[in-house]
């Protein structure tokens, strides 16, 4: 430690190397509890006497050391157009990461981060699986300076090594920022509302406790059962209390989980704000833990427009952005979520702001093959032709009700294939599928990477083939930038075509 | 399976392709048939064990026997498949992007745009190198499609495609983000 080793030259004046916060091993310590917190937890639960404790107080001691010397081994360094961070415990690290190549800045402060006053700031580039820099935690005022200089500098260096002439004229970059899109409580209410997250959390919950313990849920439900049970066995009810009995807890569980849900998007979302400086795009959300999280707008690879039935009932959408970072386990934090609910002419006038080479929505939007329709009801199909099967095993002749669900799913493909489509004006290439729940998914031109043409047998009987066209960081769960039964001719056509100018365009991202 | 050709169909598309290619459809070298038909041959094993398997879990008779025609048969298919994926995989460079084709049924044409390589492997196993044969991995910053990779190239070819693809990608650096400067280069191969 006491020497450390001379730092590469850069040609630049060596700028003085900086620390971590005095208390960051604190909070490397309690990220690293979080990993461990199962097993500690159960070690202290159910190894309580025979001297198991002893071990996990052991191994919170090593995990303290370690932290401990993370932070005396860890020094960074801002140098005229690069960062440099070392860090390393037996083996070293030094890395140098140019401005130019950051791609998204984030600032994260939880309630402990605030009692302390410290922040902490990760530094994302394009590809690999892990942040380029994690500075857990430097002082606020630390961290701030730090990120307001990421920002000058990624832009300084942006611009000094371009200049595309017909590109967006490099607008005067002023600090002043001006709000894209900010959320009100009520609408971040209505965005629990919408996205039922209490289901999912109770769902996983409820799926955790049974690995951890299978018998814990049934322990826990059966008295409260036979309560239930003999309680009712005493009142002399009819059919209509019984119905009114049985309403009551579902309601009640529905409010619950309703609550929950909004609470959730409360400490997710409460006081969202998209904000514009120059041209860089800021998001901040969080009430307990704030996140705030830059990127530059020509970073943003895809979109990603979604109207699920639930925000078209309230007359909402969201829209996403792909950017080319890391995907690793901590999705939400990234620069995803640019308008997590707003009015579709908020979106679209939001979109058409951030998109300056390109115009939304399309003018025009192309029709997949007409009988795509057939391709879209098969599924559906399938599953009368086996529900009628399956159906007339079990109950005979009335089996054939099954087939009832053919004209719904012949209904729906036929919906489906009216708002289904692509279009492909100037620099703009998009993609809309759905009917129940729609999505929409564009890009730019420059931002293509390779395209693939399938044909699959069915494909072949229709003359149809598939275009996929792929991008950078495409979330996992996002829908596809594919343009499906496109007559054959013109899917060749297109791919030839695109190809072509792809080539034209150099890789901006 | 229809036994059409391969290069019917291959020749057909490149003529309906953008006009500037002047590159055709280039099948795998000789050599990789051998390769691919073993390949093919591989899923016999796998095919006699499950044979075997069944055999003792059902309890029926003839349990080696089965496993044997099991293993014939779907060699035998194996190999035909393969010798099939030899025909009908493809490649093509022409001004704009590097293009794998590979399939009839269920066929797929990947084309990369020569700019949007990002880097670029050659790998190369104990058979391939006997044979004198090389895989090309090329790599793009995309999500799906981030590799493709090409098994069978003669490895004069695969060297040469790498040299190509590479020097396209470093003119891009260079050139930096100026798209005015009509970045599509053309790098022909050399002759076989």
């Amino acid at each position: 430690m006491s020497h450390p080793p001379a730092p590469p030259q850069t040609g630049s004046i060596p700028a003085p190397e900086q620390r971590l916060h005095p208390l960051s091993w604190l909070f490397v310590l309690l990220q690293q509890l979080k990993q461990f917190l199962l097993p500690v937890l159960i070690l202290l639960l159910f190894g309580a006497g025979d001297g198991r404790q002893l071990w996990g107080l052991i191994a919170v001691a090593i995990l303290v050391l370690v932290a401990l010397w993370q932070y005396a081994t860890f020094r960074y360094r801002i140098e005229s157009d690069s960062l440099i961070v070392r860090s390393g415990l037996l083996e070293r690290r030094l890395r140098q990461i140019p401005f130019a190549r950051i791609h998204n800045v984030a600032l994260q402060q939880s309630v402990l981060h605030r009692i302390f006053g410290v922040a902490e700031i990760r530094l994302e580039s394009a590809g690999g699986s892990r942040p380029e820099a994690e500075m857990r935690v430097l002082k606020l005022a630390d961290a701030h300076a730090l990120e307001h200089l990421i920002r000058q500098q990624a832009r300084s260096a942006a611009a000094a090594a371009r200049a595309y002439p017909d590109g967006p004229p490099s607008l005067p970059e002023s600090d002043t920022a001006r709000d894209l899109l900010s959320l009100p409580l009520s609408e971040v209410m209505l965005l629990g509302v919408i996205s039922n997250r209490g289901l999912l959390v109770v769902g996983a919950a409820l799926a955790a406790v049974s690995q951890i313990s299978p018998d814990l849920l049934r322990d826990l439900a059966e008295p409260l059962i036979d309560a239930l049970t003999d309680w009712l066995n005493l009142q002399p009810l009819g059919y209509a209390q019984y119905a009114y009995a049985a309403l009551v807890p579902v309601l009640a569980l529905a409010l619950l989980l309703q609550a929950l849900s909004i609470a959730l998007a409360l400490l997710q979302y409460a006081g969202f704000r998209l904000t514009e400086t120059g041209s860089r795009l800021t998001i901040e959300r969080g009430l307990l833990t704030r996140l705030r999280t830059t990127a530059s707008r020509r970073r943003i690879q895809a979109w990603t427009l979604k109207e699920g039935v639930f925000q078209r009932l309230f007359r909402r959408r969201a829209l996403h952005v792909d950017i080319a970072v890391s995907r690793d386990q901590s999705e939400q934090r990234s620069f995803r979520e640019i308008a997590p609910i707003a009015t579709a002419d908020t979106i679209d006038g939001l979109v058409r702001h951030v998109l300056d080479q390109a115009d939304w929505p399309p003018r025009q939007w192309r029709a997949l093959h007409r009988y795509a329709w057939l391709r879209l009801a098969l599924p559906g199909l399938c599953v009368a032709a086996l529900a009628t099967v399956l159906l007339g095993y079990h109950v005979g002749p009335w089996g054939l009700l099954g087939l009832l669900w053919i004209p719904w799913a012949v209904l729906a493909a036929r919906r489906h294939l009216l708002h289904a489509g692509y279009a492909w004006e100037g620099e703009l290439i998009a993609v809309r599928a759905g009917w129940w729940s729609r999505h929409w998914r564009f890009t730019e031109l420059n931002k293509l990477q390779a395209l693939r043409l399938c044909r699959n047998p069915l494909d072949w009987s229709m003359g149809t083939a598939s275009l996929w066209l792929d991008t950078s960081g495409a979330a996992t769960f996002a829908p596809p930038l594919r343009i499906r039964f496109l007559p054959i001719a013109d899917a060749q056509a297109l791919q030839a075509q695109l190809g072509a100018q792809i080539a034209r365009r150099p890789l901006r991202w | 399976m229809t036994e059409t050709p391969a290069k019917g169909s291959a020749m057909q598309a490149s003529d309906s392709a953008s006009g500037a290619d002047a590159d055709r459809w280039q099948a795998l070298a000789p050599q990789a048939r051998v390769i691919f038909m073993l390949s093919g041959a591989m899923t016999a094993l796998p095919a006699a064990i499950a044979a075997r398997l069944l055999t003792r879990i059902f309890d029926l008779p003839l349990g080696w026997t089965a496993a044997c025609a099991a293993a014939v048969l779907v060699g035998i298919i194996g190999v035909w498949v393969g010798w099939r994926r030899y025909q009908l995989t493809l490649w093509r460079l022409d001004l704009y992007a590097f293009s794998v084709r590979r399939g009839r049924l269920w066929q797929t044409d990947t084309r990369v745009p020569r700019n949007r390589v990002q880097h670029l492997d050659l790998r190369r196993g104990p058979l391939e190198r006997y044979y004198g044969l090389a895989t090309l991995i090329v790599h793009t910053a995309g999500t799906r499609d981030s590799s493709v990779a090409l098994s069978g190239l003669a490895q004069a070819d695969a060297e040469a495609l790498r040299d190509v693809l590479a020097r396209q990608s470093e003119h891009d650096l260079a050139a930096g983000d100026d798209h005015r400067s009509d970045a599509v280069q053309t790098h022909p191969l050399p002759p076989r």
